[in-house]
């Protein structure tokens, strides 16, 4: 255990010192994001009751949106040199590539959130600085991850990748969007806990065991 | 040692790429397999690696089937493929640290200096992978592939890029490497290289090793021609099935 986990911060760190020379994806999201909020500011002409209705809502898309971006690239750089093959050959266990990855989109999906709260605040005039909302886009942000991991683990072998990538994710994602926005709107509303914690449960369910089944497949996913 | 495959057999859907190969390699041994493009070198180097699954057939290592899903069996094996499985962002030096942690190794940071210097990498500045040429990045694929002092060294055409100083530091790390007692296979078309060091030449043909010619036995002109027969066999088979 002790093994695959610094196995896995090695390759965690890995991708990031990659990320952090390049800025490939963390450009192109990041400038997705600010794009997309500036759009929906000047199309939508909302109201400031409406403004607190489709925060969480416009918020999670922005963010699923400019997180399939960085997802369609996370095996990038295994693909351009082969390096996956290098990684099966000397890793202790092969899920802890899986591991690793959903890591590194992980935190990429929380710079993506730190940066996108602020701007939505500014641009929509709604303070969104509420750590339980901050919570729920990453309970939201680890099952996103979880199951983007897996299925962009699949596309990145075929020649249709970015394609088949968000369509085969959004359906898989349905209950976590469901989840996020339910959520976060009762949260902007100052709902008590109660009336939102089935939903904070589904999120935890649907995390926990897409991650879990995740790491169970991914040798199978790679392997055939 | 003994690494073998028997009856190995792959196919891509219809098209069969290997059939009921045979082949046995033994400690201290260097077999380079000749074969012309398309033969199925690069898919054996595959399925003997365990990147690839056979479609029939086994791998032993010492008589027992080898189980790639074990790391401890992965670990046994030094990679050359086409691609350099380096990461173009890193430097030479963190790549090699990389991949030691990956292998668990306790290589410090001068054993991988030292490695570098012995594929003649040591005076390159520390800037990403993604500057060097095509020879230094091959180079740096060769010190990849022999950090973890794997017991068994399947080298897919690792001459590719190298210059002639390159071809031969390859060489005499080939012999450092066969006298203790690795098992080594080689694909190459660079036959005057491979000579120097081969123990055996395996000619891949129509999915099976069609001859194995121990080196002592000729001249690189006379296994030239035995190779050029074999091939031509091919062609003038395959010419005369043709409707």
């Amino acid at each position: 255990m002790r093994a695959w986990l610094s196995t896995a911060w090695v390759l965690v760190w890995k991708d990031l010192v990659q990320e952090w020379r390049s800025r490939d994806v963390l450009t192109s999201m990041f400038a997705f994001a600010v794009l997309s909020l500036f759009i929906f500011n000047y199309a939508l002409e909302l109201s400031p009751i409406n403004r607190a209705e489709i925060a969480p809502g416009l918020i999670w898309v922005v963010m699923v949106f400019a997180g399939t971006l960085g997802l369609n690239r996370s095996f990038a750089a295994e693909q351009d040199q082969g390096s996956f093959e290098g990684l099966m050959m000397a890793v202790p266990e092969l899920s802890v590539i899986y591991l690793a990855k959903m890591i590194t989109n992980l935190l990429m999906m929380f710079g993506l959130a730190i940066l996108v709260i602020p701007i939505y605040s500014l641009l929509y005039n709604q303070s969104l600085f509420d750590l339980r909302f901050f919570g729920i886009l990453m309970l939201g942000a680890w099952g996103y991850s979880a199951a983007g991991t897996l299925i962009s683990s699949m596309t990145v072998q075929t020649r249709m990748r970015d394609l088949l990538l968000p369509v085969l994710l959004f359906p898989l994602l349905l209950p976590v969007n469901m989840a996020v926005v339910k959520s976060g709107s009762a949260i902007i509303a100052a709902s008590s806990v109660p009336e939102f914690q089935s939903w904070i449960n589904l999120l935890l369910v649907y995390d926990v065991i897409m991650t879990v089944v995740s790491i169970l497949v991914f040798e199978y996913v790679i392997r055939e | 040692m003994r690494f073998e495959a028997k009856k190995l057999c792959k196919a891509y859907g219809v098209q069969r790429v290997l059939q009921n190969l045979d082949i046995s390699l033994q400690s201290g041994e260097l077999v380079c397999l000749l074969g012309p493009n398309g033969a199925g070198k690069s898919t054996l180097i595959r399925l003997l690696s365990g990147l690839l699954k056979p479609t029939a057939g086994e791998i032993t290592i010492d008589g027992t089937l080898a189980d790639f899903s074990e790391a401890e069996i992965r670990r046994r094996i030094g990679l050359i493929l086409h691609q350099t499985f380096l990461y173009e962002q890193l430097t030479g030096l963190e790549n090699l640290q990389l991949y030691a942690r990956l292998y668990g190794t306790r290589l410090t940071e001068s054993d991988l200096k030292q490695l570098m210097v012995r594929v003649g990498l040591g005076k390159v500045r520390p800037v990403p992978v993604r500057s060097y040429s095509r020879g230094m990045k091959q180079r740096l694929t060769i010190a990849r592939a022999l950090l973890n002092e794997p017991q068994i060294l399947l080298l897919d055409e690792p001459y590719t890029g190298l210059d002639q100083q390159g071809s031969t530091m390859l060489n005499q790390l080939l012999i450092e490497e066969k006298e203790q007692q690795r098992i080594i296979l080689i694909t190459t078309h660079e036959l005057s290289f491979i000579r120097q060091v081969a123990s055996r030449f395996d000619i891949l043909h129509r999915g099976k090793i069609a001859e194995s010619i121990p080196n002592a036995d000729m001249s690189l002109d006379e296994l030239q021609e035995r190779y050029n027969t074999v091939v031509n066999n091919r062609v003038k088979v395959q010419t005369e099935a043709a409707p």
